[in-house]
């Protein structure tokens, strides 16, 4: 039992002055509001209106996407078959007609001179007589083609090439 | 107020049991009933909204204060003008609460003559019978600090209630 106990008495007889009859009317709309997912009841202003509008970008960039996953899934099942099967198959004795068959033949050298100069004459050691040198500059390549398969392979380089030939003493 | 109301329940059977408490402490941030309405209004809504266990009277009036808050501060011209008409308005709006006497009348003057922060703890414990740990996390001040308000709070309204008798 406190000092106050007696004013607390009295104060609970205090009765808070009654809230409106409609509020609990007005807190049932909003709450069916939020229910319908219309939100907060504004004052005068109606909700903007939810419509779905098809995002045409990003619906075109997904489908792009979808495209490529396809192409590049597609190319990944094709090239194993290939590549893995060179790598880690270690097949059953390959007879030597097969062993022709499935590799690369050499079918063409082509060298392709785009310059060559005279650089003068030239003393090498050992040699009593002046030489000529001759500086070429070349483009070599080479290919190989598969005749069972048809794939090829061709490989192109620069080169560059000096010469050295003998003065005739005429 | 001891009965546990769980959410499942109709929200009107605990805003019939809440509602009358609610709208006295906002009024304690507004002087009009009209404020103190749409303010419990929103608070119940927002909380009701979240799910909130009832039971957790605490966070409810915080709510509440939250709001009021909100509402002060949204419109300082309106909370001055509350401020400076507060001492026309029991002419004006409606008392907060209802009187059997002349006695109850004085008591209810002297309430309103505390200060905010002792008036609201007040009418938390006496007419919302929170505990000081739910008055403490409403308020967010320690249960000391809520006692401590509550019992100066009664001793202002002893000193003032009992001059006049």
């Amino acid at each position: 039992m406190n000092d106050f106990s007696e004013l607390e008495a009295e104060l609970k007889k205090l009765r808070p002055w009654p809230s409106s009859p409609d509020l609990a009317a007005r807190i049932e709309i909003s709450l069916a509001q939020e229910a319908a997912g219309r939100g907060t009841a504004t004052a005068g202003v109606l909700p903007k209106r939810r419509s779905f509008r098809p995002n045409w970008i990003a619906l075109g960039l997904g489908l792009a996407a979808a495209a490529m996953f396809l192409l590049l899934a597609r190319m990944n099942v094709d090239r194993p078959s290939k590549s893995t099967g060179l790598a880690l198959l270690t097949p059953a004795p390959i007879t030597p007609e097969a062993k022709v068959d499935d590799a690369l033949v050499p079918s063409a050298l082509t060298q392709v001179v785009y310059d060559r100069k005279d650089e003068g004459l030239h003393f090498a050691e050992g040699v009593d007589q002046p030489m000529r040198r001759l500086r070429s500059r070349k483009r070599e390549t080479m290919q190989w083609n598969n005749p069972k398969t048809g794939a090829s392979l061709r490989v192109s380089y620069p080169t560059e090439e000096v010469t050295l030939v003998p003065i005739s003493g005429q | 107020m001891e009965d546990v109301v769980t959410h499942e329940e109709d929200w009107k059977v605990c805003f019939a049991e809440l509602g009358p408490g609610l709208v006295l402490f906002a009024r304690q941030f507004v002087r009009s009933i009209a404020d103190a309405e749409d303010i419990v209004q929103e608070a119940f809504v927002r909380f009701w909204r979240k799910q909130h266990s009832i039971e957790n009277r605490g966070l409810l009036y915080a709510t509440v204060r939250s709001v009021a808050l909100d509402l002060l501060r949204r419109d300082g011209r309106r909370a001055r003008r509350e401020a400076a008409a507060s001492a026309d308005m029991e002419q004006i709006t409606e008392p907060q609460f209802a009187f059997d006497d002349g006695s109850q009348r004085e008591l209810a003057a002297a309430i309103d003559l505390l200060p905010v922060q002792q008036r609201e703890v007040l009418v938390m414990k006496i007419w919302n019978e929170l505990t000081f740990a739910e008055i403490a996390a409403a308020l967010e001040i320690s249960q000391n600090t809520a006692a401590s308000r509550y019992r100066y709070a009664l001793a202002s309204l002893k000193k003032n209630f009992v001059a006049h008798e």
